[in-house]
């Protein structure tokens, strides 16, 4: 693990901290975390904070360089972490403030089956989901796609699926973005990226990419619980996955191509994975439009992802997709940058807010949510480890007011990789959470080992943090049954 | 002629540190350590022969685009790296003989995805008698 930060943090009350921004020369705003005591004593032991005041050096950045409390070590900017960039002040896109896996996210399918019914089965259901769905490193899926319809994916993401059959309009109106952002330029996608994204597009991959079956355990807000169609005791399939091997390489040509900008343009970087270009620039354009067609390639993906487990599941129990109620409750990216229009100091901005490692979490009344979440606010899908919980929350006003919409997007990782196999060393993990009630299969030598439980912090706390800060509230607590991984 | 890679521990990725006598052998110490996370080396034979070349604009950038082109090998034609043998460098361009086989399900057992090679805290630095070098890769 890094060494330990020495940079200059405060308390503001009992869930925000601030990193003043006189606490690092170049600094153009503060930095401030949203923490409770106990995670802020594991935040200072890593390199976290000093990567929440390298942001705050941006151009055009607004409002504060803001973390969330499953903030980590990433590379450039910190996972859990926001910013929002004013467009018309010369405001940056930087790739780093995405990352590599471009809007990976998480979808929530709800069902009308009882987890009496299903718990005596999971072993079996969890293999047929194994089987069906593509996972691991470097695995192909089941479906291909030529370079002409990935192009029709980059413009239209999932909702190109609905003109071939793999999507309806509910999941669309389910969909952040409605499952496609405009704006997408095909154009400036490598050739490299398209052959990387010809069999990726349907596959879960590696590392902490799951596909979960849960039963609800706990309501906390009936109106929202019953506008998602969720109750106790009834269970759910969480899909966390992103853009493949696309994404990847959109990212990294991106981050190549950019690396004279910042002489270009006069940016004065501390950590040369932030390269950024004005939104305005030619550059800035051309990556938007690049990881706007990775963004649409990864909803398209959770879609492909969805149509699996709802046909494993169909299958499985000998019934329909419509007859099991596997509908739609959600999908939210949670590494993605966009345009949108807050209020800072009082007056309408045209932001360009990066979030890495953190959820959009639109309060009710946002015109882009479905009629009937308009009342309560946009769904927040959080996973939590694999022997833990998940959360669904909502957006709240407040979080519109304090981080541009947006709140927490996991656990977030306390234990290096290495540090997790080793924890794991003589243990079987699989039997582990077998003994918990949960069934895990995995693809990979060292997944289980990696992904661990204890790796990560207690999405209980992370969770309690950002509620208790008023960044979103809390509907359903859901608890994991059985697992797949890559 | 000594050349040494071992990985070190960065909360959700991986780095790579190296150190070796010349500069051609500390990118051929880095390659093999990136060999080893995609699949460890004991297991990939040496059955085929590529050439590689990468030019860039300063030698951090260069080690970035070598260990880039090294994963692109098995990303985009499922090749496993066993070794790696720099035939030329200098500080904008080495070209370089890498030899493995195509990745088989049946007798390799991969490691971590990795999703990129990335610039953070990254070093190629001369410091006495020895080259080292620093890399994160984004797992």
């Amino acid at each position: 693990m890094g060494k330990a930060t020495n940079i200059k943090i405060e308390q503001i009350d009992e869930y925000r901290w601030r990193i003043p921004k006189d606490s690092r020369p170049g600094m153009r705003v503060d930095g401030i975390i949203y923490a409770d005591e106990k995670l802020m004593s594991h935040i200072r032991g890593e390199q976290a904070a000093e990567q929440v005041a390298n942001v705050a050096t941006l151009p055009g950045i607004v409002g504060a360089s803001l973390a969330m409390p499953d903030i980590h070590w990433g590379y450039g900017f910190c996972i859990g972490g926001v910013a929002a960039m004013d467009i018309e002040a010369g405001g940056v896109v930087s790739p780093g403030g995405v990352g590599y896996d471009i809007n990976c996210g998480v979808r929530l399918l709800r069902s009308d089956l009882d987890v009496e019914q299903v718990r005596p089965q999971m072993k079996v259901l969890i293999d047929q989901l194994f089987r069906d769905i593509p996972c691991g490193v470097g695995v192909g899926g089941k479906f291909k796609f030529s370079d002409k319809e990935l192009r029709k994916i980059c413009l239209g993401g999932a909702k190109y699926l609905a003109e071939i059959d793999l999507a309806d309009e509910d999941d669309l109106a389910a969909t952040e973005a409605g499952g496609a952002l405009s704006g997408a330029d095909p154009d400036a996608v490598s050739p490299v990226a398209y052959r990387r994204g010809r069999d990726q597009c349907g596959t879960l991959g590696a590392g902490n990419h799951f596909v979960e079956v849960q039963s609800i355990e706990e309501i906390f807000d009936a109106r929202a619980a019953e506008a998602m169609g969720l109750a106790v005791g009834k269970i759910c399939v969480m899909i966390h996955s992103g853009s493949r091997g696309f994404g990847y390489q959109v990212c990294d040509d991106a981050i190549k191509s950019l690396r004279k900008a910042p002489e270009k343009f006069g940016i004065d970087l501390p950590d040369r994975q932030l390269v950024c270009a004005p939104v305005k620039s030619p550059e800035g354009r051309r990556y938007l439009g690049a990881m706007r067609s990775a963004a649409n390639y990864a909803w398209a993906n959770r879609q492909l992802l969805a149509h699996l487990a709802r046909k494993a599941l169909a299958h499985h129990f000998k019934a329909s997709v419509e007859s099991l109620g596997l509908r739609q409750v959600y999908d939210v990216a949670h590494n993605i940058a966009k345009i949108e229009m807050h209020e800072v100091d009082g007056k309408p901005r045209k932001l360009c807010v990066h979030r890495k490692g953190a959820t959009r979490a639109f309060g009710p009344g946002n015109e882009e949510l479905p009629e009937r979440y308009r009342l309560i606010g946009q769904p927040v899908l959080i996973p939590g480890d694999m022997g833990t919980a998940s959360y669904v929350l909502v957006g709240t006003a407040a979080a519109m007011r304090e981080t541009f919409g947006s709140t927490c997007h996991g656990a977030g990782r306390v234990m290096s990789r290495k540090a997790a196999i080793r924890a794991a060393a003589g243990r079987r993990i699989d039997a582990e959470l077998a003994d918990a009630g949960i069934i895990a299969r995995a693809r990979g030598r060292s997944g289980l080992a990696e992904e661990q439980p204890d790796a990560y912090k207690d999405i209980h706390n992370v969770v309690d943090v950002v509620v208790s800060a008023g960044l979103a509230r809390k509907v359903a607590r859901l608890k994991p049954m059985g697992v797949i991984k890559g | 002629m000594t050349k040494h890679c071992r990985t070190f521990e960065h909360t959700a990725d991986v780095g790579l540190e190296a150190r070796a006598d010349t500069l051609g052998e500390l990118f051929e110490a880095m390659g093999e350590g990136l060999a080893d996370v995609i699949c460890p080396r004991q297991s990939v034979k040496k059955q085929k022969t590529l050439q590689i070349q990468v030019e860039s604009e300063n030698v951090e950038s260069l080690l970035v685009d070598f260990l880039a082109e090294l994963l692109g090998l098995f990303n985009l034609e499922k090749f496993l790296v066993a070794g790696v043998k720099v035939k030329r460098i200098d500080e904008t361009s080495v070209a370089a003989e890498v030899t493995g086989e195509t990745y088989d399900p049946a007798r390799h057992e991969l490691g971590d995805e990795i999703k990129a090679v990335t610039y953070h805290q990254l070093k190629v630095a001369r410091e006495g008698d020895e080259w080292t070098g620093r890399v994160i890769l984004d797992v």
